[in-house]
């Protein structure tokens, strides 16, 4: 695969000029999903991130078309009068037809405005709108999926509205529906039915049937292509959610889905090979100042290492600095999240540490939320003995500090044997009885409702991972989200993943894993697997993953066995690194959040867009196949030699506080190698498969 | 969908008795066939045609209703004496020893043992005895207000007299409770003929496939796999037993399928003595749908009741076989092929309009008929329409 350096400026400025040429003057846009203003799960993140940019392309003609729920309406929404005349009418005339429809801003960034549809309102529709679904399309809905319901009304309602409005412009309009996933999809098929002038886009972010599957540790990537779908869906029950979900990816004008891996996945279980694949981006933060994340982690860092003083307390046999951080986090699902791998790692990673004699420790924290008692005593005794440890300090430090200064006012230098008295050596000595302790540290914060069946203490238990003193991997279970308002590790999610060392998400399902991501942006390494969406993502775009901190893991064409081997040597790398090339690394890291910001990946979405114009209004728009099958760009290696241990490992004589290694100095200059990958990264223009022109000439004949 | 699986269970553990669903008139004609496939007799009950004495009283205690389906198993006189079987029993293996037992045996219930659980039980029908039941009905009412409450105080003596009308506990383990005494199941738990899922939870309600993984290891979910076990085996040889297959040479329609059933039926039943027997079952709400492959009837109209089906078994045959393939496994061809006439092809073509309503009812309840006419392909054919 070339890389992208190699057509660079003529690439880019074609992209500019047709982004001028692309009229969208007289288009509008719909973008359609039930999580529109309405939270339940990831597709939130990726609407509400995404709105910003998408607002300014669109500007006054992009509306996003959600559910009505009071509660959410009135915490994220100010309601409006519409300002787009035809869509005026549009509501008005739904609203006197027995609908409930309002009209609003949305309060995040970029402010667009919302359509929101109160469903329940219409309910007693539902019948007939299930019989019409039946009549055309040939599929049912059970009545106790209430959530299928939903999804009936809302599709027949959005169809009304994309109807109407289409009605209700005084030109014929070019308008553009964008749906995700099932639950919006059936709006998309009745637009088809009906005929209406709208292109249609359908996004799945992740397949029914693939989540069915995975959690039900099937073989999964390895038999894609020979389950019999039908079946599969209906012996899951969830036939009828599979068909409208299938039946949308085939009706709609471009399909797409969020990363490669979920292309594969869609090809098999939906029978439609995506058009473009968009992945998801975020909406990234940049510092002013230089190096600020690097600033971040060090303060983040400490507070972490406060608590695990505490959390240790009367076996802190270890040196914090050098005590590597990991953490997972997400939902929990044991295997489809990959902490059984993770666990497996990490019980190597101890052993190897262990023969090795090395001095590193590994602490790594599992935050996945599971049903919980509030936190259990021991771990709260850690921190009041930490702060009691503290305060002892404290009042020693002023009197010593008292006993200083009235020797320095006679003008004598102090006498240091007497500095500390009976007294002081007393208070120390009761501090320092109070820490010990019989029992090890505890593996889990909280106590567990569960605690013999679950699966992660089922697992540590297996493996024998209990914190003891030997134990080079030390590993601590937090079942809750973090919060900033927790007695124990007051910090939140943001500021714990600044914290820490290392990512690790060894996900077997993960359709795009926005985790990996956000620790990309704020520029922590992570692992991840080539079966999820970032990864497969990654391993795209650039040369040498692992020596930007993105370790990809391979758990497509290997066994559990070999993967685990992987992830191992992986995490025993990555402890081998010096602190100084930690912080190179992370600087490289840091620099990928262009790419992972909206502002690239938005194109992608850009180009499905005019896809769908250019299929569904054939004599406006023009949409030119480009040759090239170049995707996008790629990052070359870094310039300098990867901070990647395999090369440093050995000729470092020694790997401790090796800051000012003046060997190192030399072969990296963070300045040069930066201003490489932005010039790189400058390139996102050139990345679509095709190109789409304006048939200018169609469209002067037409006005 | 349990009874199906009673069903199944029985005669693959070679039962030489009869056996008998009693059915409710709400139960589909569709979720019938597959019974009739593994019984030898399907009984409909129907609650308001079950007589004016029963009728009257019923009228005096409304709440009562539902628990008169299941003493409509004493007026099955056609045998002597019967096992009868809650729906939601699973048989692990030949149970015939209960027929040397005497009305009423039955087997403590695990919540209190000095009343007896009426999930299993012996008894003699006779119509003097259910005509006494619903007197007492009438009178006392039932003290929990289902039937185990009105058979306890009538058969009240069985606690003191009869040592012998005990069942063991082993002809009725409560699927939930052995957990209270752990060493005993461990020690008899392996002894086990009779598993009866008591509470909410039927083994239907747990997915097969999540069933797997979330549950594994708890003994309840031992005895659900076991379950699944039987629900998914094919149904036994018939052709085993002489009787039963004279009775589908009869029948022609009883061949044609092996639905797997309908949740709706909470179906009991009953084994009696020369011939056995099962009894019919208040309806429950809608469990979770099958997970055998699905081929849905829809009614033909010529066979409304199984009674019009004896007595034209040509055409009926012939209606059923149109629609569906007979499942593999299933003795089902012969019928089907020496009554597919040319008549029936014609048929084949043209989908009534009922049919296409009653399609979309199966739909509704979940139970399309996916591997088959609803596959996703026809839907596509559709959806092709409008597409181009």
């Amino acid at each position: 695969m070339p890389l992208a350096r190699s057509w660079s400026v003529t690439s880019l400025s074609n992209l500019d000029e047709w982004d001028e040429e692309f009229d969208l003057e007289d288009a509008v846009l719909f973008e359609i999903a039930w999580e529109v203003a309405n939270k339940v799960g990831g597709i939130y993140t990726v609407i509400q991130t995404k709105a910003r940019l998408t607002s300014e392309e669109w500007g006054e003609n992009y509306f996003l078309v959600g559910p009505y729920t009071e509660s959410n309406v009135r915490t994220q929404v100010e309601l409006i009068e519409p300002t787009n005349p035809a869509l005026r009418r549009t509501i008005d005339k739904m609203n006197a037809s027995g609908c409930k429809v309002y009209f609003g801003r949305w309060l995040i960034e970029g402010s667009p405005y919302v359509v929101l549809i109160d469903v329940g309102f219409t309910a007693w529709s539902l019948d007939r709108w299930k019989c019409e679904l039946w009549e055309n399309c040939g599929i049912g809905v059970p009545w106790f999926d209430r959530e299928a319901n939903d999804a009936v009304l809302f599709g027949f309602l959005t169809a009304w509205l994309l109807g109407e409005y289409a009605a209700q412009c005084e030109e014929p309009p070019h308008i553009l529906a964008h749906f995700h996933e099932w639950l919006a999809g059936l709006g998309l098929m009745l637009c088809r039915q009906r005929q209406l002038p709208v292109a249609t886009i359908f996004t799945t972010h992740a397949t029914l049937l693939g989540r069915y599957l995975c959690a039900g540790n099937v073989d999964f990537y390895n038999n894609l292509a020979e389950f019999n779908v039908d079946k599969e869906a209906g012996d899951r029950q969830i036939y009828h959610r599979y068909c409208l979900e299938r039946a949308a990816a085939r009706c709609a004008h471009v399909f797409t889905t969020v990363s490669q891996i979920t292309a594969i996945e869609a090809e098999h279980l939906l029978k439609r090979k995506p058009d473009i694949v968009t992945p998801n981006g975020l909406n990234v933060k940049k510092f002013s100042a230089m190096h600020e994340f690097q600033n971040l982690h060090a303060q983040s860092k400490n507070r972490i290492q406060e608590f695990v003083r505490g959390h240790f307390y009367g076996h802190l046999d270890f040196n914090l600095d050098k005590t590597v951080f990991l953490f997972i986090a997400g939902r929990y699902e044991f295997s489809n999240k990959g902490a059984d791998l993770f666990l497996e790692a990490l019980a190597r990673l101890n052993y190897l540490l262990r023969v090795n004699h090395s001095d590193t420790t590994v602490i790594a924290f599992f935050i996945m939320p599971a049903r919980t008692n509030n936190f259990n005593v021991e771990t709260l005794k850690g921190q009041a003995v930490r702060k009691q440890l503290w305060d002892t300090a404290q009042s020693v430090k002023e009197r010593f500090g008292k006993k200083l200064y009235e020797s320095l006012l006679v003008g004598q230098l102090p006498d240091v044997s007497k500095m500390l008295d009976k007294e002081d050596f007393t208070m120390m000595k009761r501090a320092i009885f109070a820490t010990q302790r019989q029992c090890q540290p505890p593996i889990c914060t909280h106590n567990m409702l569960e605690d013999s069946n679950d699966p992660i203490l089922t697992c540590i238990r297996r493996i024998g991972l209990f914190n003891s003193s030997s134990d080079r991997v030390k590993v601590i279970f937090h079942p809750e989200f973090l919060s900033s308002t927790s007695p124990l590790l007051p910090m939140d999610y943001e500021e714990f993943v600044r914290g820490c060392h290392l990512g690790v998400f060894p996900s077997y399902y993960e359709p795009w894993g926005y985790t990996p991501a956000e620790c990309t942006v704020m520029g922590i390494p992570s692992v991840s697997t080539n079966l999820s969406g970032f990864g497969c993502f990654m391993e795209e775009h650039i040369a040498d993953p692992s020596a930007y901190g993105i370790y990809i893991l391979d758990r497509r064409y290997r066994g559990v066995d070999e993967s685990c081997n992987q992830l191992t040597s992986f995490l025993y790398q990555f402890c081998q690194q010096s602190r100084r090339q930690r912080i190179i690394q992370r600087n490289r890291t840091e620099r990928l959040s262009d790419l992972l910001d909206w502002r690239y990946l938005g194109r992608y979405y850009i180009s499905a867009r005019h896809m769908a114009l250019a299929k569904a209004f054939p004599d406006t728009y023009v949409y030119e196949p480009h040759d090239s099958t170049v995707s996008g760009f790629r990052y070359p290696r870094p310039a300098s030699v990867p901070p990647s241990p395999a090369h440093s490992l050995h000729s470092s004589p020694h790997h401790s506080e090796a800051e000012d290694n003046d060997e190192d100095d030399e072969r990296y200059d963070e300045d040069l190698e930066a201003e490489k990958d932005r010039r790189n990264i400058r390139q996102p223009f050139a990345l679509p498969h095709h190109r789409l022109h304006t048939n200018s000439s169609n469209n002067s004949q037409k006005n | 969908m349990g009874a199906l699986v009673v069903g199944k269970s029985l005669r693959r553990h070679g039962t030489r008795r009869r056996t008998v669903v009693m059915v409710s008139p709400n139960v589909s004609l569709e979720a019938r066939c597959p019974l009739e496939c593994v019984f030898d007799e399907v009984v409909v009950v129907d609650l308001l045609d079950s007589g004016d004495r029963a009728h009257l009283s019923w009228l005096g205690r409304p709440e009562l209703g539902v628990t008169f389906t299941k003493l409509h198993c004493w007026t099955l006189i056609r045998y002597r004496k019967c096992v009868f079987l809650d729906a939601d029993t699973l048989v692990l293996c030949n149970v015939d020893e209960l027929f040397e037992r005497e009305e009423l045996s039955a087997a403590a219930d695990a919540g209190w043992p000095d009343c007896f659980n009426a999930g299993v039980f012996v008894f003699r029908p006779s119509l003097h005895t259910h005509s006494r039941l619903l007197q007492h009905a009438a009178q006392h009412g039932s003290f929990d207000g289902g039937d185990q409450g009105l058979l306890n105080s009538f058969f009240s003596d069985w606690a003191q007299t009869d040592i012998s009308k005990h069942l063991p506990f082993i002809y009725n383990l409560s699927a939930n409770a052995f957990y209270t005494y752990l060493p005993a199941f461990h020690r008899h738990g392996h002894d086990a003929k009779i598993v009866h899922f008591l509470g909410g939870a039927k083994p239907w309600h747990f997915s097969y496939n999540t069933q797997i993984n979330q549950h594994s290891g708890s003994q309840l979910d031992q005895y659900v796999n076991l379950w699944w076990a039987e629900y998914h085996r094919q149904a036994p040889p018939t052709a085993a037993r002489p009787e039963t297959r004279e009775l589908s040479m009869r029948k022609p329609s009883l061949v044609v399928e092996t639905l797997p059933a309908t949740p709706e039926i909470r179906p009991s039943l009953t084994d009696s003595l020369p011939p056995e027997v099962r009894a019919p079952p208040p309806p429950r709400p809608p469990p979770a749908p099958t997970d055998l492959t699905l081929h849905l009837l829809p009614p033909a109209p010529a066979s409304q009741t199984p009674h019009s089906m004896r007595t034209n078994p040509e055409d009926t045959a012939s209606d059923w076989t149109e629609h569906q393939d007979p499942p593999p496994g299933e003795g089902g061809g012969d019928s089907g092929s020496d009554s597919s006439t040319p008549a029936s092809n014609e048929l084949q073509q043209v989908e009534t309009e009922e049919e296409k309503q009653s399609r979309r009812r199966m739909w509704e309840e979940g139970h399309m008929d996916y591997l088959g006419k609803d596959a996703f392909q026809n839907i596509r054919k559709k959806l092709d329409r409008f597409l181009d």
